[in-house]
């Protein structure tokens, strides 16, 4: 039987099948995934009530448990969430200069990411392979090719975000959680870590470009499609 | 001999640049024969490679690339591995990723899975098609990447680097791969200044001067082995920076990636870090820096826990191709940078910078923007950067990959007499477990997620 368990020893909030078992959502055909993906996400933004979003919050964990692919767990996005909600409580309060509007700095997290977890989420348990076909039938497979593309390599650009970042901190970089409670602190976080990264977001473009022309992508105006996954 | 491709008096420039990157190269590359392209960094082996492939974007070409008309009628396939296999692996599964060339040859789906098998088996990467690309060790994901190539039937095959992103093991594999394409009639040219471990497999040399000319002949520059340091004490050992006991980390699945990690450093020491590609290495260096957080055990660096809040201005840390950590106008802003947020003063910091500047010997690039000097120069200027605040212990991941002979042993013996002069410890990762006999005090294996001291 599958489980629920919110303090998995992996992870704060996980969501358990049995090892290397998928759920029955992943028997159901990609495009209807990604449109139910979409609708959830669309739905965060029309959420304006706490009871509104506590019945969302609970339909996406349920449609997320019911889509996984073996083991799902939403470490990194607690995390994602915890962090953004102290950015975005920060610049309520700074905005504001008292604490009257947390609450509805709170509730703008919340609705952001319920916005974003499902896309999340179906990006990490959805074969890319998967996601070209599914695209290929709804638009030229070229741009298909491109879509897939960019959600594979956010991971990896992330990564090359994370050393940037760790690596301007030990030059100095007043940008550790602790430096960007002082907000004379964030050009540090434009500067060395959001300038490099858009160079190295942009060079990484032309690498893959060109890896994918060295492979013939482009040739023909037409591709066929690997049958497998 | 069957001649696959012919240049003749061809020369490129890129655009912005007045000095051609090649000039007048002719050569011909035969059927069945490796060639193996070499020469400083910077000096257009990579260009020439893309030219090979009809890679060459926007810039001046003159001369010509023919195909001679060959029997068989058909043009020659041309298939090329490009430096960092991570940004070329473009699907998520190992059967996607070798199907990739095939989908944009417009090959029949049905026809796809026993080319695909058939290119896997080829460079002896026994894994379903479904495996996950993430999961493959970097020599695995370079062996895919020469399936995917094999798949597309290649007549000639380029590899960039290979040396650069294989490790011993990795690279004994690939000449066995190459042996067998040679005698199967495809032609291999492999750009590479470090080229032994494929040597029994090369026929010809060619090597490029730095100045655009290509010539016959295999570039050696100052590429003679690494010279044995005589032994001298590195410094006062009379404290331990850092002491690591018993460190265990788990990856995201769960299971360890090394464990039972123990060692101590003394001050002024230099510490070699060597291992296989994947085995954790980078890992074991973030954890040191407070980055990542092991599973167990405990790290006492420079008298406390890594905290990098704690450790700013005392642990300085070189991660793989520093370069992408540049973001300043110029090479002097950019070294100036740390120091002034660890606040020195406008005067010090100016000689300190002009000090660590000359060291380096980029004393003359101080004014230039650091984004347009090259790969190696680029090194430089991210290692005087790191340089400049004198850190008490510095951690260099790989500090030497993908630089040619000149700048390895610059940025060798930088780091060497720097930290002599000033009582610094290095503790620096390799995987080239033989590549600098003698330069460290003490050389650490990492293998099979076990540390031993060699």
């Amino acid at each position: 039987m599958p489980r629920f368990d919110l303090f998995s020893p992996g992870g704060f909030c996980a969501l358990n099948g049995a090892a290397g078992q998928d759920a029955k959502g992943q028997k159901v055909a990609v495009g209807r995934r990604m449109v139910m993906v979409l609708a959830l996400s669309g739905l965060a933004f029309v959420a304006r009530t706490p009871s509104y979003l506590l019945a969302l919050t609970a339909i996406d964990l349920a449609v997320l448990f019911w889509l996984r692919s073996g083991p799902l767990s939403l470490r990194r996005e607690a995390k994602m969430f915890f962090w953004q909600t102290l950015i975005i409580l920060a610049l309520y309060v700074i905005r504001f200069g008292t604490l009257a509007g947390l609450w509805q700095g709170f509730q703008i997290s919340w609705q952001l990411f319920l916005a974003f977890l499902p896309g999340l989420v179906f990006v990490r348990t959805t074969s890319q392979a998967r996601i070209v076909q599914a695209f290929n039938r709804v638009m030229p497979c070229r741009m298909a090719f491109v879509l897939s593309t960019c959600l594979k390599f956010v991971p990896y650009l992330l990564a090359e975000i994370k050393i940037i970042y760790e690596g301007q901190v030990l030059r100095g970089a007043r940008i550790l959680p602790k430096d960007l409670a002082k907000p004379w602190h964030w050009p540090d976080l434009l500067h060395c870590v959001v300038v490099p990264a858009v160079v190295q977001g942009m060079a990484l473009a032309g690498n893959i470009a060109m890896a994918a022309r060295a492979r013939d992508f482009g040739r023909h105006p037409r591709r066929t499609c690997w049958p497998g996954e | 001999m069957d001649v696959l491709l012919q240049l003749t008096n061809f020369s490129f420039s890129y655009p912005e640049t007045r000095n051609p990157v090649l000039r007048d190269v002719n050569l011909e590359i035969e059927a069945g024969r490796c060639y193996c392209l070499t020469g400083p960094t910077g000096s257009g082996k990579t260009t020439l490679a893309k030219a090979f492939k009809g890679l060459l974007g926007e810039g001046d070409f003159q001369g010509t690339i023919d195909a001679p008309f060959r029997p068989s009628g058909e043009e020659p396939q041309v298939g090329i591995v490009l430096q960092d296999p991570e940004v070329q692996l473009l699907t998520s599964s190992v059967g996607a990723e070798v199907a990739f060339g095939l989908e944009n040859l417009c090959v029949a789906p049905a026809e796809m899975p026993n080319r695909v098998i058939a290119a896997l088996e080829a460079v002896g990467l026994d894994k379903p098609l479904d495996f996950p690309v993430a999961m493959l060790s970097m020599g695995q994901k370079y062996r895919l990447l020469v399936a995917a190539l094999l798949v597309m039937e290649p007549h000639l095959l380029i590899l960039d680097e290979p040396g650069a992103q294989l490790d011993p093991e990795g690279l004994e594999l690939l000449g066995k791969i190459l042996l067998r394409l040679k005698e199967s009639g495809v032609a291999v040219v492999l750009c590479e200044h470090r080229p032994e471990s494929l040597l029994p497999v090369v026929d010809a040399f060619w090597q490029l001067d730095g100045d655009g000319i290509l010539s016959s002949g295999r570039w050696v520059g100052t590429e003679e082995s690494p010279r044995v340091l005589p032994p001298q004490p590195s410094g006062p050992r009379d404290r331990e920076v850092l002491r690591v006991t018993d460190l265990t980390f788990a990856g995201v699945d769960g299971l360890p990636v090394w464990s039972e990690v123990s060692f101590a450093v003394s001050r002024g020491q230099r510490v070699a870090v060597t291992g296989l590609n994947g085995s954790g290495k980078t890992t074991l260096l973030r954890c040191l820096a407070g980055f990542l957080e092991p599973s167990d055990g405990v790290i006492n660096i420079l008298d406390g826990t890594p905290d990098p809040y704690r450790l700013r201005a005392r642990l300085g840390c070189l991660f793989q191709n520093p370069q992408k950590q540049l973001f300043e106008n110029t090479v002097r802003e950019e070294v100036v940078f740390p120091l002034k947020r660890f606040g020195l003063s406008p005067a010090p910091a100016a000689e300190r910078v002009a000090e660590v500047l000359d060291a380096c010997g980029i004393a003359h690039l101080a004014d230039l923007s650091p984004h347009k000097l090259s790969y190696g120069q680029k090194h430089l200027v991210a290692l005087a950067s790191v340089l400049a605040p004198r850190p008490e212990l510095l951690l260099l991941d790989d500090p030497l990959a993908g630089l040619d002979g000149r700048y390895r042993e610059a940025v060798m013996e930088l780091l060497v007499r720097w930290g002599r002069e000033r009582d610094m410890t290095l503790v620096w990762t390799s995987h080239e477990p033989d590549a600098w006999p003698g330069w460290a005090d003490q050389v650490l294996n990492l293998e099979g997620g076990r540390l031993a001291a060699l």
